[in-house]
């Protein structure tokens, strides 16, 4: 590369490594990716914090924002998983390992890690939205970070079992002794085992305690809106919970304008904002 | 340093200019000024209006560019960028005001825009005052004046026979190396000219408490009754010096990725894949609009966001005033409860 300045715009050349479907209704896919040049791979990883995300690029269509579901540790790739809604997303669904692919990243602020540390962790989840919360959980699970937090309790829900992701790893953490997982569904199923009923629900059953606790919620923004309320009144401050925000992004550098809430955007002054800069915030999304 | 450049040597000067620097000047093109790159046998368009419709942060954010190029192995590449030297000669100083708030979405230490950035590294601005102030302009409300300095390299005064050339920076210094300096009585009728042109500009509005105004009417009938004429064409935000939405779409037949320039006044800009919009109406639009210029830039720079230069008063279709807006924005209660 010159020595010209690097543009904020050039995506970052990679490829396919693996892709997957991640759901059985095929509306939900996974793509790990690997870097062409190492150099690129190091500046990644140096940069990284889960909670951030990437601007997937296919050359013709354009970018999409996609929250990294990998940690750094699990190797030299970034991992990805993808909702089928319009262009760029089903271009991405056509992808097959090789393929060349561009992406911009990690960009945004990611989880605040550092402020975390020593208390216990409450990670609520819905939907596809749980891929930053995976990459959030399995950094935790890494021996070198996994003791500077307390008890981890996660809770995810799906519309159906057959739409949960990560399924391998999630049946793993159950039989794990340092955290507490909950799935849960919308609606009955044959040998479900765990919860039934909304995530909000689910919730004010498990009863997280906010003592020396945060709570991070990703989901849809329905979820998010009756989660929020119910964590104000299990006990948790507003500065003790933590959401992560979706806006129509295209720069995702804090030029286009695209991302603004009120004075701040989205894609780099967020997407992670606690309860108590939101309330700050204009009811604009 | 003040000096004097007779208005007969004005054109000698630029053309001595042309040399070393692309000099642009405001130019009759149709039925408007536009700042078009000098030639042979130019024809400076001061007269006609103080500001050209289209403003100046085109020539630093063109309504459309390349930002990459799609190479065959499936890759992208930076295109180049423009670095040679160029003077915007005769911009107005609410535009070149508007430069340096644009500045700062363009120029932060995360993250550089490199197009912005080479360009404003490239240009000098060399500002001519508006001894004769506009009757859409209200930049002394919002806190600038037509003789504001900010973003300028020189800035000229209109004395009749002579300019009063006012060097603001080195390089701007280094332009006018030729010229006399002005005695005392010049420089004296200058500022005289110069207080007398920001003293006749009525205020337009009150800015004091105006944005704690706006922030606690977030959700106030207010928004619905000044956007009812509104047609959502966005000239009043493609018009304003401070706007700088851009899209960013793929030329797939020419290999390019493009940015254009957008605007939050269209339905589509903040359309979501789901279908969700945050802005479903031209009432949340025109309430973005607004509070971007009037709250958001407060918060983010503590400036207002506007310059008051009056292009989106002089070219909304439906006669939208901003000033009008923003005089019905201070009767609106304040302190009630932020919900
Ligand atoms: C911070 C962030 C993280 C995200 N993480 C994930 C994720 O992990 N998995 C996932 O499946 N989806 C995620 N999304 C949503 C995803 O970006 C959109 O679904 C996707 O961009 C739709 O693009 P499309 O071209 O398929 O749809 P189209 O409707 O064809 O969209 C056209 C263009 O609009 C833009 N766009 C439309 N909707 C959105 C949106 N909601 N967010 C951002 N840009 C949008 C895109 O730039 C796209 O190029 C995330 C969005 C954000 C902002
Ligand atoms: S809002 Fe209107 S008056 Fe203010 S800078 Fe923009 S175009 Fe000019
Ligand atoms: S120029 Fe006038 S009609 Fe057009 S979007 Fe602006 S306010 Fe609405
Ligand atoms: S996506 Fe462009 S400013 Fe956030």
């Amino acid at each position: 590369m010159s020595n010209e300045a690097h543009s904020p715009y050039l995506p970052i050349p990679m490829h396919v490594l693996h892709a997957y479907y991640e759901s059985n209704d095929r509306s939900l896919k996974t793509l790990e990716l690997s870097f062409d040049d190492p150099q690129d791979a190091r500046e990644f990883f140096a940069a990284y914090n889960p909670g951030q995300f990437c601007l997937l690029s296919v050359i013709g269509k354009g970018e999409s924002a996609l929250g990294i579901a990998s940690a750094a540790w699990e190797g030299d790739f970034v991992r990805f998983t993808i909702q089928k809604m319009g262009s760029v997303t089903t271009a991405l669904h056509e992808l097959k390992p090789g393929d060349p692919i561009g992406i911009r990243g990690p960009l945004g602020n990611g989880f605040p890690l550092e402020d975390w540390k020593g208390k216990n962790l409450v990670i609520i989840g819905g939907g596809c939205a749980f891929s930053t919360l995976y990459a959030l959980t399995k950094h935790l699970h890494h021996p070198s970070n996994r003791g500077d937090y307390g008890k981890m309790t996660v809770i995810y829900g799906t519309r159906t079992s057959g739409l949960c992701m990560y399924k391998q790893d999630i049946a793993a953490w159950h039989q794990r002794d340092d955290m507490e997982v909950h799935q849960a569904i919308d609606v009955p199923e044959q040998d479900w085992l765990h919860h039934v009923g909304y995530v909000p629900d689910v919730v004010k059953e498990v009863k997280p305690s906010p003592v020396n606790s945060v709570a991070v919620v990703c989901g849809p923004p329905i979820m998010t809106k009756y989660t929020l309320p119910a964590l104000v009144e299990l006990g948790f401050t507003p500065e003790t919970i933590f959401t992560s925000l979706e806006k129509r992004m295209k720069c995702g550098v804090g030029k286009c304008g695209r991302c603004n809430l009120g004075p701040k955007y989205i894609c780099k002054d967020g997407p992670v904002f606690s309860l108590a800069e939101l309330n700050d915030l204009p009811a604009d999304l | 340093m003040n000096l004097i450049l007779k208005k007969d040597q004005l054109n000698h000067l630029l053309n001595s200019w042309r040399q070393d620097y692309e000099v642009y000047a405001p130019q009759a093109l149709q039925n408007y000024t536009h700042f078009l790159p000098l030639q042979d046998g130019f024809e400076l368009a001061f007269d006609k209006a103080h500001n050209t419709r289209i403003p100046p942060k085109a020539l630093f954010l063109p309504t459309s560019e390349a930002l990459l190029k799609f190479t065959k192995f499936g890759g992208y590449e930076q295109v180049p960028l423009e670095t040679a030297p160029r003077i915007i000669f005769g911009i107005r100083p609410c535009d070149a005001h508007a430069m340096t708030m644009l500045d700062t979405v363009f120029e932060q230490e995360r993250y550089t825009d490199p197009h912005w950035k080479a360009r404003r590294d490239a240009t000098l601005l060399v500002g001519l005052g508006c001894h004769e102030p506009c009757q859409t302009g209200f930049c002394t409300t919002v806190g600038s004046g037509p003789f504001n300095h900010a973003g300028l390299d020189a800035i000229l005064t209109d004395l009749g026979e002579i300019f009063l050339v006012e060097t603001l920076t080195e390089k701007g210094e280094q332009l006018f190396t030729q010229l006399e300096t002005a005695t005392e009585e010049q420089s004296k009728q200058a500022s005289e000219v110069q207080q007398a042109a920001a003293a006749s500009m009525p205020i337009a509005f009150e800015t004091e408490g105006l944005k704690e105004k706006l922030d606690q009417n977030f959700d106030s009938p207010y928004w619905e009754e000044i956007s009812r004429s509104c047609l959502g064409c966005g000239v009043c935000t493609f018009l304003c010096p401070t706007c700088f939405c851009f899209d960013i779409v793929d030329e797939a037949q020419r290999g390019e990725r493009v940015r254009n320039w957008d605007t939050c006044m269209f339905r589509t800009y903040s359309l979501e894949a789901s279908g969700h919009n945050p802005r479903p109406s031209r009432v949340e639009r025109t309430r973005q609009r607004l509070s971007h210029k009037y709250t958001h830039w407060v918060d983010q720079i503590n400036q207002i966001g506007c310059t008051g230069c009056g292009r989106c008063v002089r070219y909304c279709p439906v006669g939208l005033d901003i000033r009008a807006m923003l005089r019905k924005a201070s009767q609106l209660p304040s302190e009630v409860a932020h919900v």
